[in-house]
Formats: structure tokens, C-alpha cells, sequence
């Protein structure tokens, strides 16, 4: 053997060496890192991207800050974000991408409930966790075993408003109810504020609708002035009911005003102004909320955003720490590395169901349901607390808040 | 592949529909009628199959609801959407060019308006529950539904083509006044394709309404017009392949660069980040430049003349130029 191929061979030999150990070191810092990956599909584009932005920096914020808590047990979470748009087919494959190509153990979307009628079929039927963050129709977690939310349904946080505008003045009998017609989450809630003012024994003088284009409310308005209503209940969208609300206060009714979800935004100060002054309106959160959680998330929003935490940011926060809150349970019981991902996936259903988790919206737990036919379903959300904010306008009526009120 | 199509099976059966979709806007177009009254038809057929299905059809377990069924929801979509489509179509077609157009924006309008009080069509919310045929997450096998659409109605359109139908359209869209002089009857042939285009376009909503689930009143609105237009523009409106290969290129196109483009790894976080939010600049964008570049879109009927013609040899004589016998220009 020559010199030359002795020299051959060590280079062989090193590079086989190399190539022996580097892959498994390579391997085993992977394994220490390796993040759990929970998806995140809300609509970062189209029209419904105002909702589904606050919505990816709320979990954003879930992700940092729970992974300075050391994650799950010391192994950190990664958040896969998947673009929905707004539309229910873009919601299918942002879905099937995380399912399928991000192997993540759940997902937090889609932002709308009609979006989560066509989605989350597909996520239950993979046996992947879904929580929404935002959907409030009926029916979103009888959809399927491994369907939550975290977002309060209409029918339930409605009625607190009135109920607090009883409180400010308990001799509220009789009340007129105002509801644009051609929104459907208008005409739902207006059946929830009807039923409520049925409930508490209340009087139920008139129920007047428009359109949420309507500019002009003078007709309705002198219909329902002269029955002298104590309180009148809104149900509309933020221009119309804010104009609604203007030509009430200048016709010259003086009684309390309660506003529906739609009127649930700053964008109703510049069309009512200074008139805006005592709306009241329910909230499913508060970032008042005084909790060790609510209190971390509001510095770390605000260091961010310069401004409140608002509802959409506070639920996606939650939804992501009830993933890293059961999956840690679920770590506790069973090692996740011993897992497959089906079972992972499974388990972490069950986790879910069974925990309660102390988050910025307050404690939270959920319940089974049924689907129509009698079988298992998803979990319903049982929210402990419920706030009301009242609007409160500067002088002039150029700036105002909402202000919580208990 | 299996993650391919797991993750994108839904896209490759909406590719589909999108061709079926374009072909329902081609049809008025080959009579030189622009309407853009397909998403109304296409929502009439989604609500038809939502309300069969979860209300006629009833008693099937999740993943076995028959496939004859939702052939049969298909043929009485088409049937419905026929008889609105006679209604709409004998009045306003009289109408020509931008005020066409117009009527058939409002009819969609009328509709999404009208759906969206009914409670029967579940409001806002719309129908969901809708009994799916396959008890799979992919989606992937609707396209054994989508694609014999597909094909059926890529097949209907070519023979119309050469069709004496076909010709009557094509003799409307060149000239209408030349055409009725010639006894094409203007206002029979313009509903007739009118009507085809809304069977097409009824039989896509029924199909998407069990690939989706759900079905409600943000199905087939004005976005949707603009888009199966644009399907049509870009793949080219002198022959059937164009429509059909502009939809699937276009329902391709944003997920492509969302997902695979965008989500690449190793690109730089700005560009994949404008990728990602600004994909949708980058489409209108897109659909410009083919337009500029392409005025008759991708898909021209040249494309295969020129290609049939090559083998044939050029005789002298037939090279010759011919006398004008005529004697002057006319």
C-alpha cells in the first residue's frame, strides 16, 4: 500500500467519522428543541383581517409568554400560522395545511362561525382540537367532538347589559327595542335582548327596525317617544346605530340605552359624539379583569399595540394558554414524547374537557354537548365572569372610552 | 404525494368547480351577452342542495349519504336555477352590454339581500350540517363528482361550439343585427345560452355545498362575479379551454404563493411576509399584466389552428395572390 492511499483512507476515515457523529448531534440538540407545534388559522387578509390580526397578536403574545414560562414542562410551544382569508374554502385549506403539512396537535380559528361551519369538520373528522376564538353562532361546538371555543355565545352575554341597566336605575319598567333588520347577527341578538325583557318582567312597548344603510330614524323614533320608554335596546351595526342613537338623545329621549354587540367599538364616538355619553354594552372581556394572567397580558399588549387589550386579542390568548395549559396536564399524565401525534391529538381533546384554566377572560371550563341526534360533541365554553362597559365621551365628544362598570 | 393531496385536496376539487363556474359565465359571453349573473345561480344551487339535503334527503349517517343522491340534488339545482334564469333572462335581455351587466349585479344582490332575511335559509348563518358523502378530512374525492362536471360540461360546450346552437351564438356575439337578418332569433338564443350558463353554475353550487359543509348568503355574491370574469378574461373567452383553464390557473395561483412560494424555507421574512399579506396585490397584479400582454387571454383559438396548419405544404398557386375581381376596394 502507498503513501497516498494511506493518506486516502484517513480522509475516508474522518469524513465517515464526521458524518457518523454530526448527524446525531445534530439529531439530539433537535430533540432537546423541538417545539409543539399548535396551529393558529384566522383570517389574516380580506375583510374580516381588522378581527383576525387583533386575533394573531393576542397569540402571539400566548406565545411568548408562555414560552418564557418555560412552555410544556421546559419544551417550548411554536405557533404555525395559516391564512384563512374570509371566505369558507380558504378557511378548508388553511386548515388541511396545518393538519396535514405542520403535524400540529390543535388548532385556535377560524375567525368567523360561518368559516368554522366548513372547517371544523374537516379538523374533527382528522381527530385535531379545535378552539374557536371568535365564533358565537349556535351550534359550533355540537359540529363535532373536537370543537371548542373560548368566545362567548351571544344569547349568554347579551342580557348582562340590561341587567345593569336595571341595577343603575331599578325603575325601569318599560322598554322600546330598536334592531337593523337586514344584519342576521342583529335580528339574533334582538331576539336574545326580546327574551330578556321578557324575563326580568319588563315591558315590552314596541319593537321598531331599519336598515344598517338607514341614515334617518325620525320616523321610528317619533313612533316609540310618545309610549315614554325608560330604556331602549339596540341591535345594529356601529354607523347606524350611532346615528340611531344621536337622533334619539335629539328628539329628546333621556332614558338609559343599551347597545348590541355591533355598536361594540370606538368607530361609534366620531357618529354619535358627545350623545354616545352612557351606552351600555356587554362585554365577554375586560381588561380591567385584575388577575395575575389578565394583568401580564395587558403590560405585554400594551407595550406592543400602545393601547387597550381589546376582546378578540384577550380571547386568542386564552385559547392558545388553554393548549399549553392542557397539554402540559396532559404531559403530567402521560410523557408527550411517548405519544403519536393521533394520540397526542386525542388525549389533548380529552385534557381540554376536563381542565379549568384561569386566563384573562377569568376562569374558564367547558361542558359537553350533544349533537342533535343524541351523540358526543365538542365543548361548550362556561364563562364564570361577564362585564358591561358604559361609553364615556370627553367634553366636545371628539375622544371617549369605554369605561367597565360593575 | 399523500400530504400533497391531503393539503390540498380541497383546492384541486375547487380548481374544478372554478372551471365549471367560468364555463356558466362563457356560455351568455359565446352570445355576446356580458353577465355576471353566475353567483346568483350558483348560490340558488347551493341553497337547493343545503335544504334537500339536510331536509328532504334526511336519515343518512355522517360519511355515507348516497352519491346518487347528490347527482340527483345536482340535476334539480340545474332545474331551478333553469327556471330562474327563463324569469330573469327573458326581461333582461333585452338589455345590452354595461346595462346587462348592471341587471344581473342586482338580481345578485336581490338574492344575497333576500337570503340573508330568510330564516328558512338560516340568515346570516346560513344551513350547515350538510351530509357528506365521504367520511374522509382530504375532501380529495369530491373530485369524482367535480371532475365528470368538469369534463361533461368542457364536452357540452365543444359540441355546442359546432353546433347550429353554437353558431347562432357566435353569429349573435359577432353581430347581433347581421345575425337576426340572417333569421337568428336574437332574444331565443341569448336566454338559451343564458340559461345553460345557469344550469352549469347551479349544478357547481350544489356540489360546493356538501365540499363545504355549509352553505349561506356570502356564497356567490358581486366578489364572485368579479372573480369567474376575471377566469374568463385571463384564460381567454374564444374558446372553451380558455374559462376553464383561467379558473383552475387563478384558484391555483394565490394558494401556490401562499403556501408553497411564501412558506419556502430560507427566504427572507420581509419578502415571504409581502408574500403572504400582499398576495393578493400581487394577483391583481397579475391579472393586469395578462390582460395587457394577453388582450384575448391565454387560451386562443389560434393557438391550435397554427398548430394543425403547420404540416400542411403551401402550393404555389395557392401562394398566388388572386385577382380582385371585384375591381376595387368595397
Amino acid at each position: 500500500m502507498s503513501k497516498v492511499s494511506l493518506s486516502k483512507r484517513l480522509i475516508v476515515f474522518a469524513i465517515a467519522a464526521l458524518l457518523a457523529v454530526a448527524p446525531s448531534a445534530l439529531l439530539a440538540q433537535a430533540q432537546e428543541v423541538e417545539p409543539i407545534v399548535i396551529g393558529v388559522a384566522v383570517a389574516q387578509t380580506s375583510n374580516v383581517a381588522l378581527l383576525g390580526q387583533e386575533q394573531v397578536i393576542g397569540a402571539q403574545i400566548a406565545e411568548e409568554f408562555f414560552n418564557a414560562r418555560g412552555g410544556v414542562n421546559g419544551r417550548p410551544i411554536r405557533l404555525a400560522f395559516a391564512d384563512t382569508g374570509g371566505d369558507e374554502a380558504g378557511a378548508i385549506n388553511a386548515f388541511q395545511t396545518l393538519i396535514n403539512r405542520e403535524n400540529v396537535v390543535g388548532i385556535l380559528g377560524p375567525t368567523l362561525s360561518q368559516q368554522a361551519f366548513a372547517a371544523d369538520p374537516i379538523a374533527d373528522q382528522a381527530g385535531v382540537p379545535v378552539i374557536a376564538p371568535s365564533n358565537t353562532a349556535r351550534g359550533i361546538p355540537q359540529i363535532g367532538r373536537f370543537i371548542f371555543r373560548v368566545s362567548a355565545p351571544v344569547a349568554i352575554v347579551a342580557p348582562n347589559a340590561v341587567k345593569q341597566a336595571l341595577k343603575q336605575n331599578p325603575d325601569i319598567k318599560r322598554v322600546a327595542v330598536f334592531y337593523a333588520q337586514n344584519d342576521a347577527f342583529s335580528v339574533s341578538e334582538t331576539g336574545t335582548f326580546q327574551q330578556t325583557v321578557k324575563d326580568l318582567e319588563l315591558e315590552l312597548l314596541d319593537v321598531q327596525t331599519f336598515q344598517t344603510t338607514d341614515t334617518d330614524f325620525t320616523t321610528q323614533i317619533t313612533n316609540v317617544l310618545p309610549l315614554d320608554p325608560q330604556l331602549v335596546i339596540i341591535s345594529g351595526l356601529a354607523a347606524d346605530g350611532g346615528n340611531l342613537v344621536k337622533q334619539l338623545r335629539e328628539l329628546g329621549y333621556e332614558g338609559a340605552i343599551v347597545g348590541g354587540n355591533g355598536l361594540n367599538t370606538a368607530n361609534i364616538f366620531p357618529v354619535c359624539q358627545e350623545l354616545c355619553d352612557g351606552i351600555l354594552i356587554a362585554q365577554a372581556y375586560s381588561y380591567q379583569y385584575d388577575s395575575e394572567v389578565n394583568n401580564a397580558f395587558r403590560e405585554a399588549y400594551k407595550a406592543k399595540q400602545e393601547k387597550e387589550p381589546p376582546q378578540f386579542s384577550g380571547q386568542a390568548f386564552a385559547g392558545i394558554q388553554v393548549f399549553v395549559e392542557a397539554l402540559t396536564n396532559l404531559d403530567n399524565r402521560k410523557p408527550l414524547k411517548d405519544l403519536d401525534l393521533a394520540t397526542l391529538r386525542a388525549e389533548l381533546r380529552e385534557e381540554i374537557m376536563k381542565g379549568k384554566f384561569d386566563t384573562p377572560l377569568g376562569p374558564i371550563s367547558f361542558e359537553e354537548t350533544k349533537k342533535d341526534d343524541g351523540s358526543p360533541a365538542g365543548g361548550e365554553l362556561v364563562q364564570e365572569q361577564f362585564y358591561v362597559a358604559q361609553i364615556q365621551m370627553d367634553p366636545g365628544g371628539a375622544t371617549g372610552r369605554f369605561v367597565f362598570v360593575d | 404525494m399523500e400530504v400533497f393531496l391531503s393539503s390540498y385536496g380541497a383546492a384541486i376539487v375547487q380548481m374544478a368547480l372554478a372551471g365549471v363556474l367560468a364555463l356558466s359565465l362563457y356560455l351568455p359571453l359565446m352570445a355576446g351577452q356580458l353577465s355576471l349573473a353566475s353567483p346568483g345561480f350558483y348560490a340558488v344551487g347551493g341553497y337547493t342542495a343545503a335544504l334537500l339535503s339536510t331536509t328532504v334527503f334526511t336519515g343518512y349517517a355522517n360519511g355515507s349519504y348516497p352519491i346518487p343522491l347528490i347527482v340527483v340534488e345536482m340535476v334539480i339545482a340545474g332545474g331551478v336555477s333553469a327556471l330562474f334564469a327563463l324569469i330573469i333572462g327573458i326581461p333582461s335581455l333585452r338589455l345590452r352590454g354595461i346595462y346587462l351587466a348592471l341587471a344581473t349585479i342586482a338580481f345578485i344582490e336581490i338574492l344575497r339581500v333576500f337570503a340573508l332575511n330568510q330564516p328558512w335559509l338560516g340568515g346570516a348563518v346560513g344551513i350547515y350540517n350538510i351530509p357528506q358523502p365521504f367520511f374522509s378530512a382530504t375532501r380529495i374525492e369530491y373530485l369524482l363528482l367535480a371532475l365528470p362536471l368538469l369534463f361533461g360540461a368542457m364536452f357540452f360546450v365543444a359540441r355546442l361550439e359546432r353546433s347550429r346552437v353554437g353558431r347562432a351564438f357566435i353569429a349573435l356575439r359577432e353581430d347581433e343585427l347581421a345575425a337576426s337578418a340572417m333569421g337568428v332569433r336574437p332574444t331565443y338564443y341569448k336566454v338559451l345560452a343564458f340559461t345553460l350558463g345557469a344550469v352549469l353554475a347551479g349544478m357547481a353550487g350544489a356540489l360546493n355545498a356538501h365540499i363545504l359543509n355549509t352553505w349561506n348568503a356570502r356564497q356567490g355574491t358581486f366578489d364572485l362575479s368579479i372573480l369567474i370574469l376575471a377566469y374568463v378574461l385571463v384564460g381567454g373567452s374564444r374558446t372553451f379551454l380558455g374559462p376553464v383553464i383561467g379558473g383552475a390557473f387563478l384558484v391555483a395561483l394565490p394558494e401556490i404563493i401562499l403556501r408553497e412560494i411564501a412558506g419556502a424555507p430560507g427566504l427572507n421574512p420581509v419578502i415571504a411576509t409581502f408574500l403572504r399579506d400582499g398576495r393578493l396585490i400581487l394577483f391583481g397584479v397579475l391579472i393586469a399584466v395578462s390582460v395587457f400582454f394577453f388582450p384575448y387571454g391565454l387560451i386562443t383559438p389560434e393557438l391550435f389552428k397554427r398548430r394543425r396548419k403547420k404540416p400542411e405544404k403551401v402550393t404555389v398557386e395557392a401562394a398566388k395572390p388572386t385577382p380582385n375581381v371585384r375591381g376595387g376596394n368595397l
